[in-house]
This record gives structure tokens, sequence and C-alpha cells, in this order.
């Protein structure tokens, strides 16, 4: 079976310094991925490489079968790779609804310049309906008509997620979706994703410093160490490795990451 | 070996025939890096900074004859620190966290106020033709002669020893004293500096100092180039300085200096053979006229769009700008159904009033500054589009409407088409400039797209316009650039209230365009884009797309304004409304009153034609007194206070990017709902007030 999204043989280098060694990861279909490795090892890096937000020296990017490395940044988005940011990028001056509303019409492509000239450019009552159901689907259905500076940090990735959601993505990247939130927030989150994805089987690949996060969300995960993959496979099998736990977990004396 | 020599001869003098003007523009060059580097202020207001103290310098030494050294201590190292100090102090230190965006709206501001609130100060008028002499006896005249291909005069000489000289002290102070390591340390991190124990504001403070100081010296310097001392010219001076200061990536002095030397000697090049070349060519004649003055702008301009080192160069931002509160949503989106149709129901009263006091009493002046206030708010709606909804300062708003009006006085002095038909091409041709314009720069940030436009708008001011098929060349310049009334079926729109009516449509439906697309999907994807780029991206929204889109409708709601406001005056009259100088002003006015509205365009509109003959020239108070001839006597008051009122009116943009309108609309609406709830529910307590930050006041 063709994967959804597939690097082959990525590798990068800022100024001769070499950031991602020859780096092939799959996702497949409807699958939950883990992208771990201790900072500086090349994970934001790679996840810039899938964005399209640098060029790689060399290999590609796949989405379901299709050789994606030269698209721009937005295109890619419209083939189905959606994301959320380790520091989240809203909207200012924007409701909660209104995030998922713009979406929602980027993705159904039915904006112009004539129709916003006759009127017809506000949201019609059938982009209202997805995106309620969306919000109702998040829990942010109270929260629809805030503005999103009155939002906390963990409703904010909430709408991130909608947003992204609302591009239907064959794969959603998550970057530490964790960080700023506390346990409880990072397990209802956690919990909420994972119905999600199996409700509507679009793929996962998570960025995460966060290992329990990690072991209890994915089922596969690739672990990087400068710029190389050290590990893959089975995420609990992959955490019990040696090699993994001495570069990424450190030794129990060890300092830690 | 004869032509080889001649060659070297003429490439010999052209070297040295820049190097004094390089001089300068790397003294301006260096001053304008030291102050970025030091407060991420990209200080647009340099120029005005330098016309400052070379026009106190002229008044000192011709009106009040003071000696050379007095007066040269007196403008140079006495007003411009001080005033550096002053900017400072009480504007930019305020600013610190403010995005760099803001901060250059700010310092269009000031550029526009600083020169008018000199002149009205210090009671100064610039003279034609004169200008003030250098700072050292006979400058203009004793010559010498070093090389023997080329004549210094003393003055030249003096400014490059000057320069020499300041650079010199510039390295000195920077490796061996302490406030340079200091400098150098808030450059890196003002934050981390103070946090070491060391104040970053009083470094800041004097960084500004030191480089006001070097805009005052390069005024003083370079005054005696120019035909009359007027402030547009040092505005353009300081656009050379940008382009010499982009060659240091804006952030390294000794590359400044290579910078504004080098454009000093490309200039002279260009002067030196592009005339002989065009003698060989005739085909290249009217280039030659032509491309010289534009070359520091082609620079500018090659520099930001091919470089892409520049494009790239981190921009000087406070880790801290991010926790600042965005900005409100609109007012009118806020408020309660039964304030909109009060409001509404209120607007439409005043309206007809107005509408029939005007068209039954007004005489010629009257309704011609209605109508240019009409148009000016249309024209002002294209700023409303690129800078209220997209979010990108646009300095080139009035060559959009300058080649409206051009295209409607070719069109019609050439082929006689109908000016209503013709007004339209040219709304299309300002579009299609702008969306081909945005191309280029579609991927530069908020400052660098503002530098852009304005080194178009520059280019376009001292190529194209001196065009024949553009500005119409030689003809134009005796008989004027002639654009007829339109006439539509039996309507003869020569008459000013019939021309006042079209006016009033064509304002009306822009507006409504204008509002649709706010609220549509462009506006929708526009609104993205400002808040963040990434995520945009991120579903889908393409941001060249969506600029290129933004650029397009400006410039053709420019153009149209800019056809209709040739077509009133029944001439283009370029240097007048459309010059890159006078349309700065525009800017300052909707960023001052509200860049994100109708009502803004529609207010700034009506300060730009309104305010003087009514407040400055206590037209109202007349009004009140009941009789024109007992206007106190204060009045008139001089027409530079507009500039000075509402370029300093900018300095709000960074707490209130909505503009004054928005933000005072706001406020009432909240306490007009206050009270009615409390008339509604008698004891009930009032709601408490949400704590949306108050203006802060920055000038006493």
């Amino acid at each position: 079976m063709t994967p959804i999204l597939e690097t082959r043989g990525i590798s990068k280098s800022y100024a001769g310094i070499g950031a991602l060694r020859d780096v092939a990861l799959q996702v497949g279909e409807g699958e939950r991925v883990g992208l771990i490795g201790p900072n500086g090892a090349g994970k934001t890096t790679l996840f810039n490489c899938i964005l399209g937000l640098l060029v790689p020296n060399a290999g590609s990017v796949w989405l379901a079968g299709d050789n994606i490395t030269s698209l721009p940044v937005h295109q890619r988005a419209r083939r189905g790779i959606g994301r959320s940011f380790q520091r989240i990028e809203l909207f200012t001056e924007s409701t909660v609804r209104e995030h998922l509303l713009i979406a929602e019409r980027v993705r159904r492509g039915n904006g112009s310049l004539w129709k916003d000239l006759l009127g017809r450019g506000r949201p019609t009552a059938d982009e209202l309906r997805s995106c309620d159901v969306v919000l109702a689907r998040l829990g942010l259905a109270e929260l629809a008509d805030e503005p999103i500076e009155q939002l906390s940090l963990g409703q904010g990735r909430l709408v991130e997620v909608g947003r992204a959601l609302m591009t239907q993505p064959r794969v959603l990247l998550l970057d530490e979706p964790s960080s700023g939130l506390d346990r409880q927030e990072t397990a209802d989150l956690a919990a909420t994703l994972r119905e999600l994805q199996e409700e509507q089987g679009f793929a996962i690949l998570l960025v995460e410093h966060d290992v329990e996060f990690v072991a209890a969300f994915t089922q596969r995960c690739y672990v990087l160490d400068f710029g190389s993959l050290i590990a893959e496979g089975l995420t609990a099998e992959v955490l019990e490795r040696s090699i993994v736990r001495e570069s990424y977990l450190g030794t129990p004396e060890g300092p830690d990451t | 070996m004869i032509f080889a020599s001649a060659l070297g001869e003429d490439l010999a003098r052209a070297l040295l025939q820049g190097m004094p003007p390089g001089a300068v523009y790397a003294l301006i060059a260096i001053g304008f890096v030291l102050a970025y580097k030091t407060s991420g202020v990209f200080n647009l207001a340099f120029g005005a900074q330098a016309y400052v103290s070379a026009a106190l310098y002229f008044q000192a030494r011709q009106e009040w004859d003071w000696g050379i050294l007095p007066a040269l201590l007196v403008s140079v190292f006495l007003l411009a620190p001080a005033l550096g100090l002053i900017l400072e102090r009480l504007i930019f230190r305020h600013l610190r966290t403010s995005s760099s965006v803001a901060k250059l709206v700010v310092a269009i501001g000031l550029t526009v106020a600083i020169p008018s609130l000199f002149d009205v100060v210090v009671g100064f008028s610039p003279v034609a033709g004169q200008t003030p002499t250098g700072i050292i006896p006979g400058g203009a005249n004793v010559f010498y002669q070093p090389f023997g291909v080329y004549a210094f005069s003393r003055d030249e000489l003096m400014a490059m020893g000057l320069a020499v000289v300041a650079m010199l002290g510039l390295a000195a102070l920077f490796r061996f004293s302490a406030i340079g390591l200091q400098m150098r340390a808030v450059v890196e991190s003002p934050r981390m500096t103070e946090l070491n124990g060391i104040q970053a504001d009083r470094v800041s403070a004097f960084s500004w100092a030191l480089s006001s100081v070097f805009a005052g010296l390069a005024g003083v310097l370079i005054a005696p180039r120019f035909n009359t001392l007027a402030a547009p010219d040092f505005f353009n001076l300081v656009v050379v300085a940008i382009a010499a200061a982009a060659v240091g990536r804006l952030m390294s002095l000794p590359r400044a200096l290579a910078g504004g030397l080098g454009l000093g000697v490309f200039i002279a090049l260009a002067n030196t053979f592009l005339p002989a070349w065009a003698e060989a060519h005739p085909i290249l004649a009217p280039i030659q006229e032509n491309v010289a003055p534009a070359v520091p702008f082609l620079v500018l301009f090659a520099l930001l769009v091919l470089w892409p080192a520049v494009r790239t160069t981190k921009e000087q931002a406070d880790p801290l700008s991010g926790v600042d509160p965005p900005p409100p949503s609109l007012a009118s989106r806020e408020r309660s159904s039964g304030l909109t149709v009060a409001t509404r129901v209120f607007a439409v009263v005043f309206f007809l009033t107005v509408g029939f006091v005007v068209f039954t009493r007004a005489d010629v002046n009257w309704l011609f500054l209605i109508t240019q206030s009409v148009i000016l708010s249309t024209i002002f709606l294209s700023i409303t589009v690129i800078t209220g909804l997209a979010g990108q300062i646009s300095l080139c708003q009035g060559t959009f409407a300058a080649i409206g009006g051009f295209t409607v006085f070719q069109l019609s002095d050439r082929y006689g088409t109908s000016a209503l038909v013709a007004a339209l091409i040219g709304a299309v041709v300002a579009s299609a400039c702008g969306a081909l314009l945005s191309l280029p720069i579609r991927r530069l940030g908020g400052v660098w797209v503002a530098i852009a436009t304005l080194a178009f708008a520059f280019f376009f001011d001292a190529v194209m316009v001196k065009l024949p098929w553009v500005g119409g060349g030689g003809t134009s310049l005796l008989q004027g650039t002639r654009v007829p009334r339109p006439t539509i079926g039996p309507w003869d729109l020569g008459d000013d209230k019939a021309f006042l009516v079209l006016a009033l449509v064509v304002f009306v439906i822009t507006s409504l365009a204008v509002i649709q697309i706010r609220e549509g999907t462009i506006g929708r994807t526009l609104r993205a884009l400002r808040g963040s780029e990434l995520a945009s991206q991120s579903i889908g929204i393409s941001p060249a797309r969506s600029r290129v889109l933004a650029f397009a409708l400006s410039g053709f709601i420019a153009g149209i304004g800019g056809a209709m406001l040739s077509m009133q005056q029944e001439n283009v009259n370029y240097t007048l409304n459309f010059s890159p100088f006078a349309a700065l002003f525009w800017l300052v006015l909707v960023v001052s009153l509200g860049s994100r509205t109708v009502e803004g365009a529609a207010q700034a509109g009506a300060a730009y034609a309104l305010f003087e003959a009514i407040v400055l020239r206590g037209a109202v108070f007349g009004w009140i007194l009941r009789s024109a001839d007992r206007i106190p006597g204060i009045f008139p008051i001089s027409p530079k206070w507009r500039f000075i009122i509402f370029g300093l009116g900018t300095i709000q943009f960074a707490r209130h990017p909505e503009g004054l309108v928005e933000f005072n609309t706001r406020r009432a609406h909240r306490r007009t709902e206050a009270l009615l709830a409390r008339l509604r529910r008698p004891g009930a307590a009032p709601p408490p007030e949400p704590d949306v930050p108050e203006a802060k006041e920055v000038v006493p």
C-alpha cells in the first residue's frame, strides 16, 4: 500500500553543516506516527521540509504517491497536509468560528472577487454548519463567537486543530502540541485527537518532547539524532531500545534532555 | 590609444566627481544605520532632521547674520542632537515593543510633521533659488586639482574630510569607549543588556543623539547642491541613503560608508557616460535625460528584489513585542443593533443636511473643496484596502493615482476618448501596474515593501513623468496636462454641482465595494494573512496571490480616484497632487484617522481638503460668531499646522492601529450602551468598562 506521506533520502545542510542526512520516513494511511529526538536532532528541519518551508538539498517528499517536493506551502496544504504549531499561530482580530470559516472557504475554493463585490462572499449556511460540527466535536461550541485573544493556550491549540481539520487533511502534522499545556490538558487533547483521527481516518505525524505522550498516543515512531534516523518501529519497542534511551532519554544518572 | 586614455580620464574624473556627494550619502547612511541598529527604527524622518539643521544654518547665516562657526555649532551640534533626543525620549522609546511597521508609520508621520513644525516655530520659509553656502569661506569658489583631472571645490574637500573624520571617530568610539561597547551590546539584545545592569534607554538615547548629528551634518553639507531649500529634497536624500545602507544590509557601518561612496561614484559615472552614448546612439537619448536622477531608486529597487540577503535581514524586533494586545475588531461589529440603527439614521440626516446646504448655498470655492474631499476619500479607500485590509504600507499610492490621471490626459488629448471611459482605462492601467509591482516584491517583509514602493514612486517621479507618452513632455510644461470634464448623454459635468454628484456616486460605489471585499472572502483571507502568514499558508492560502490581488485592487481604486481628481481640476497637476512627498501625507492622514474603515477614509478626505478652510482659516469661528468679519485675530493659522497635527497623529498608530476614528467610535459606543443599560434598569449597577488600554499620551 502506498504510504500517505513519505520522505525519501532527505538531506539538508546549513552552511555546510548537515542538519539532516538521508532521512526516509513513511506514514501509512490512518496511522499515528511519532517523531522524536533530542534538541537539535533535526526534527523541526524535517518538519519544515515536509511542509515546504525549507527546500531539502537532496531527496523528495511524497504525498499519497505524488512527488510534492517542488510545491509551495499552500499547495501542499490544499493537497492534504494540515498542521498545528508549536507556538500557536492564530489570526488576530478574528473569532474562533472565523478561523474555521476561512479554512472552509479556502478548501471549497468558491471565493472570487466578483462574488465578494456582489455581496455573495459572506459565509453560507452550509459553511457555517460544517464549522459548527467541528466546533462541537472539539468542545469549542460555547466559545465560537469569542475573539481569539480571550482563549487559553489549550483552547488555542484546539482552534488550530479545528482549523486544520476544516481543510480535510489526509495527514496532520502536529508540532509539539503539548508544549505549554499541563498534564490534564495534554491528556484531554490527546483523547480528542485520537477520537477524531479514528473517526475520520487521517494520519498523524507527531513531533513531541513528552515521551509519555508519544508512548500513549502513537503506534509507530522514528527517532532522529544528529540528523539521522537511529531507530524506527513500534513505539513501545523503540522506546525500550538502549540506543534510543542513551541518545534521547539519557541514562538514569545522566542529565535529562 | 587616444581613445583609451580619454576613456581613462573620463573614468577618473567621474570617480573623483562622485566622491564628495558620495561622502554625504555615506554620512546619512551611517547615521541611519546607527539609529536602526540601536533602536530598530527605520527612521524615514532622518531626511526631515537633516532639513531642520540645514534650514537653521541657512536662517542663522542669511537672516540673522551669524558667523559660520556659531551657526554650525547651533544647527548641527546643538539642535540636531536635541531633536534626536526628543524623538527618542518622547516617541520611539515608548514604541520599543511595537512592530517595525508601526515604527515606520510613526517615522513617516514625523517626516511630514517635523519640517512644518520647524518652519512654524522659527518662522522659516524657503526662498526660491537660495540655499546656504558651505561651511568654509569661499567654499564654492576656490578649487584644488590634486590629480589633474577634476577640480574639487573647498566645499567638496570639506565634505569628504568630515566624512573620514566622522567614520574614524565612530570606529574609535565603538572600539575603545565604554559607551561604544554598550551600544554594541544593546544592538544584540536591549533586554539582555538591561539585565546586566546597563541602562539600555540611556545608550539608545545617546545613539539617537549621535545619529542625529550625522543627519544634521549631512544636511548642512548637502544643502548647497540644491536649488531651493525644501523639505522634499531632503526626503529624496534619505531614500538615497537607504539605498547606501541597504548595501550593508542596514547593519554594517563600514559597508554603509562604502555604499554611500559607491552610489555617488555610480551616479557620476552615469552622468559622464550616458550623454556620450546617447550622442552616438540617438535611441538612448530619452533614457539618458531621465535615468541619471533615478539611479539611486533603481539601485535600491534592484537590491531589494535581486539580493536575497537584504530580504532576509532579520527584522529588529523585541522578543516581547508578541505580548502586546492585538488590535480590537471593528467597532461597528460590536455595537448593538439599536445603536446601529441610531447611527445610520443620524448619518442619513447629517449627510442630507450637509448635502442640502452644499447644493443650495455653497459658492465655487466651497464646491471645489467639497468635491475634492469626496474624490480624495475615494483615493484614500485604496489605502484602506492596502494598509487597512492587507496590512501593507504602500508609499506609491500617489503614483497609482497619477497613472489614472495621466491616462485620462493622454487618451483624451490624443484620441479624444470620452473622459469617463478613459478614467476606467486609467484605473485598469493603474491596477495592472500595482499587480506588476507587487510581483517582484511579494516576498518582502513589511518595512521593505514600504521602501520598495517608495523607490518605485521616486522612479516614476524621476523618469516616467517626463516621458512624452506619460506626462506629456515639453508641451505639457507650457500648457499643462489638460484633462476635460466628462459628459454623460445630456448631462454636462463641466458644471461643478453635476460633477460633485458624479464624485459622490463614484465614492459610494467604491465604498460599497470595499465593504463587500472586507466582509467577503478576500477580506477574510487578507485578515488571516495579516494575523499569521504561516498559519494562512497551512490552510491553503497563497500569500503571493493575495498580495498581488490587494495591490491590483488598491491600484484600481487609486487610479479611478486620480482620474477623477484630474478631471475636477481639469489638469493632472502632478507635482501638487501626486508627487511622492505629497502622497506621504495621504498615508499619514488615513493612518491617523483610521485605515480600516470607510468612515476613516472619508474623514481623511474631508481633513485633507477642508481642515484648512474650516479650522485653520477660522471659517468655523466665523460661522459660530455669525459674521466672517468677527473671526478672531489669530486666524488664519498657517496651513502647515495640517502637517504637524496629522503627522504627530500617527504616533498613536502603534497603540491603536485602527486609528482615532475607530478608537473614539468604540469608546462612544461603549459609553452610550452603558448609559442605555443604566436607563433601562434603574438602580442596576452599570456594567464594568472592559479594560481596553487607553491611548497613552506620548507627546505632551
